[in-house]
């Protein structure tokens, strides 16, 4: 190396160390979200930075739109600005190995928030909410209202599923068959279009359009001698679609009320919807508390103590399995909404119209 | 004034460029508080960008024949969909499977060539429904989900960095060093014999002094991105393949026939056929060109995400058509440089990355750049047409 070059490098050096020790006046958490047109990530968003704010760090909050290359960017340049934690919701769990491998390199340690990231040895928690269980919970409402213990039946249901290329929506479907397929196997719930396999009721991209048309191609084909008494939605865009194609089918009369329909995230259009008696049930999330154990991971791997973990065994990424933090999903029905959604200020009355 | 005035003058565009470049780049030095040039930033610019650089040297020929492509990001999301169905599903060796991806970039190419040069139909049409085409296909190939891991050794292509990078001096990458040395030294050399050249040939020339300022600012700037890089990683492999095809793509945009009958055809086609250039051939090959870069930026975009998925390379034709805008390539055609078009990439990587960094969202980071996409052409506009003053 010439002499230019290496006064060059000495006066770069020393300009180097003079940032770094302003930078590392602070820890900063990198908080990589999908996207902004989704009302959900927007308060995930706010509700991490509000809470690891309050906590003492600074916070790195970035959004991708959804465009997979602007997220890997997002977090290339998250590790180069020094970021000690990564909270990483990630828009395609497959394409995060190689960015994740230079967080390891750069000794930036990752939690995967809400959606796995696959194949990377490199997930240090997963914090998210138990999918199994919202299944289960939507699957046990049909049970109980249906009360199918006590009744003779037999009743009618159908079922749809979420995206197939969700890794979240074979959880649902297949906690809520754990309760379903006892009675199904007995005969007291039919399935009168014969659809049960996942890859047939799935719908692409939780469209509710694609439900409504799946729902009207049912009810006309297997439902014009009979009344179909329930329906299992992994989500509430798909139980609107639903109920669209029921009501215009006939449904929602004295004589023919409506089936029982299920839902998922309390969306507010479906909350409304429960309270004028159309849609049954939903299953509420509380991202804040997804957010506030998030947090807590984040404050445990910066202090070297072991971080809050309920479950070791269920996520398992291709590479390793991820010890997991499940929060508890929640029934909600026109009976406990108040007590769910507006004691806990997730809604308030105006929002909900009332 | 005299000769440097007016040197200035008719090289203003392309001056003007390589100055905002580096006052942007002098810019988010300062407001990220000294990010933009650490070394793995630097790495980092070069890995983020490689494949919009790659597909705005195919565009740029595209531009000088008067064209565009709208094809290239639907193109780069099919080639890597079927590299990952080679590779992932069928175990074909990574070699085999490179190769027979590019041959089938090249055939999209032709597909497209053939209906713009033969069937003389617009490039806009054609490329458009090639983008239909092809997203439409990558999504088919993939049944709207990702297909992953690839081998390690594919993804070293896009992610990965010449051998022997523990060879170190004061922990620094020798290869690095000695690369930028190499690069330096040469590009001095053929400076000087360009001055004799044309001293010979008694052009005018600019002052001596002038022309050894400017191998001492190349050679500075040269020497402190090996300097960069080699107190990372050492060199990334992509640099070094991005270098070869610029340097190629300049040879042959200057100084071959071929690369000459594409700029006699942007500049007038008619003029040109009755000069004995044969039109349409050279029009099918630049997109069958177009192709083979295509696909070689999908299997870049997939090494890298390591991953081969469905909404891969959205907007990527976008990012290459403004690059090749940006540095001073004319919508009529048949102006245009390859180092125009880099430095013009270059520019909104820069942006990119440093709005990145200061934790400015994909949405206003879009805005910007398309303000700053129409300032250049707005800049190339006025300097054209103001009268010159004699």
């Amino acid at each position: 190396m010439n002499r230019r070059g290496k006064a060059l490098a000495l006066s770069l050096a020393a300009f180097r160390l003079l940032f770094s020790a302003l930078l590392c006046a602070q820890e900063t958490i990198g908080v990589a979200m999908p996207t902004q047109s989704t009302q959900r990530w927007i308060q995930d968003g706010a509700n991490m930075k509000r809470l690891l704010e309050e906590r003492g760090y600074g916070v790195d909050l970035q959004y991708a739109e959804d465009d997979i290359n602007a997220q890997v960017t997002q977090i290339e340049n998250m590790i180069t600005k020094g970021d000690s934690v990564l909270v990483i919701a990630s828009i395609d769990g497959e394409s995060l190995t190689d960015v994740l491998e230079k967080a390891h390199a750069a000794g930036v340690p990752v939690i995967a928030y809400d959606r796995l990231i696959r194949n990377s040895p490199y997930v240090s928690y997963y914090a998210t909410f138990d999918n199994f269980k919202v299944g289960v919970l939507q699957g046990g409402y049909i049970v109980r209202k249906l009360d199918l213990e006590n009744k003779p039946g037999p009743f009618n249901i159908e079922l749809f599923g979420g995206s197939p290329d969700d890794n979240n929506a074979g959880f649902f479907f297949r906690g809520a068959m754990s309760r379903l397929e006892p009675y199904l196997k007995s005969g007291k719930l039919v399935v009168r279009s014969k659809q049960v396999d996942f890859a047939t009721i799935a719908i692409l991209r939780w469209d509710g359009t694609v439900a409504q048309k799946r729902m009207d191609d049912i009810l006309s084909s297997a439902y014009t001698d009979a009344r179909i008494d329930a329906v299992l939605s992994p989500y509430d865009g798909i139980s609107i679609g639903i109920l669209s194609s029921l009501k215009s089918a006939g449904y929602g009369t004295v004589k023919k009320p409506l089936p029982i329909v299920t839902g998922q995230d309390a969306e507010l259009p479906s909350v409304k919807s429960i309270l004028v008696g159309e849609q049954t049930q939903t299953v509420f999330k509380d991202t804040r508390i997804l957010a506030r154990r998030a947090a807590d991971m984040v404050d445990s791997l910066l202090s070297g103590k072991p971080a809050l973990i309920n479950d070791t065994k269920t996520y398992d990424n291709g590479r390793k399995i991820v010890p997991s933090y499940l929060c508890d999903p929640v029934n909600v029905d026109i009976a406990n909404y108040k007590a769910v959604l507006l004691d806990s200020g997730y809604y308030t009355e105006a929002q909900l119209g009332r | 004034m005299g000769t440097i005035g007016r040197l200035f003058k008719n090289n203003v565009r392309q001056y003007g460029m390589v100055i905002a470049l580096c006052f942007i780049l002098a810019l988010f030095q300062v407001l990220t508080r000294g990010i933009m040039f650490k070394p793995m930033n630097i790495t980092n610019l070069v890995l983020q960008n490689s494949y919009i650089l790659i597909l705005a040297i195919g565009m740029l020929l595209c531009v000088v024949t008067g064209n565009i492509d709208l094809s290239v990001g639907s193109v780069a999301a099919f080639v890597g969909a079927v590299s990952a169905v080679m590779m992932v599903d069928w175990g074909m060796p990574v070699f085999l499977a490179v190769a027979l991806s590019l041959v089938i970039g090249a055939v999209v190419g032709s597909f497209h060539g053939f209906f713009i040069a033969f069937a003389r139909m617009p490039a806009i049409i054609v490329t458009l429904a090639g983008m239909l085409i092809f997203r439409g296909l990558t999504m088919v190939i993939l049944k709207g989900q990702t297909k992953a891991p690839f081998e390690k050794s594919f993804q070293v292509m896009a992610a990965g960095y010449l051998p022997w990078t523990e060879l170190r001096a004061d922990g620094l990458n020798v290869i690095a060093l000695a690369a930028g040395l190499a690069v330096s030294a040469i590009l001095a050399i053929a400076i000087l014999r360009s001055r004799r050249t044309k001293a010979r040939h008694r052009f005018e020339m600019i002052p001596l002094w002038l022309d050894l300022l400017r191998i001492l600012l190349i050679v500075a700037a040269i020497n402190f991105l090996a300097y960069e890089f080699a107190s990372f990683d050492g060199l990334p492999i992509i640099l070094v393949i991005l270098t070869a095809l610029i340097l190629l793509y300049t040879f042959i945009t200057r100084r071959t026939i071929a690369g000459r009958h594409v700029y006699a055809l942007g500049g007038n086609e008619k003029a040109a056929r009755l000069s004995g250039v044969k039109t349409e051939r050279v029009m099918f090959w630049v997109y069958v060109n177009m192709g083979i870069l295509s696909a070689l930026a999908g299997l870049i975009v997939a090494g890298r995400l390591n991953a081969a998925t469905p909404k891969a390379g959205t907007g990527f034709e976008l990012d290459a058509i403004a690059a090749c805008f940006i540095g001073g390539a004319s919508a009529a055609g048949g102006i245009g440089t390859v180092i125009g078009t880099i430095v013009g990439g270059f520019v909104m990587a820069v942006l990119n990355n440093g709005m990145s960094i200061l934790g400015v969202s994909v949405d206003w980071q879009q805005s910007i750049k398309g303000l700053v996409l129409l300032l250049a052409v707005w800049f190339d506009v006025y300097t054209k047409t103001r009268p010159r003053s004699r």
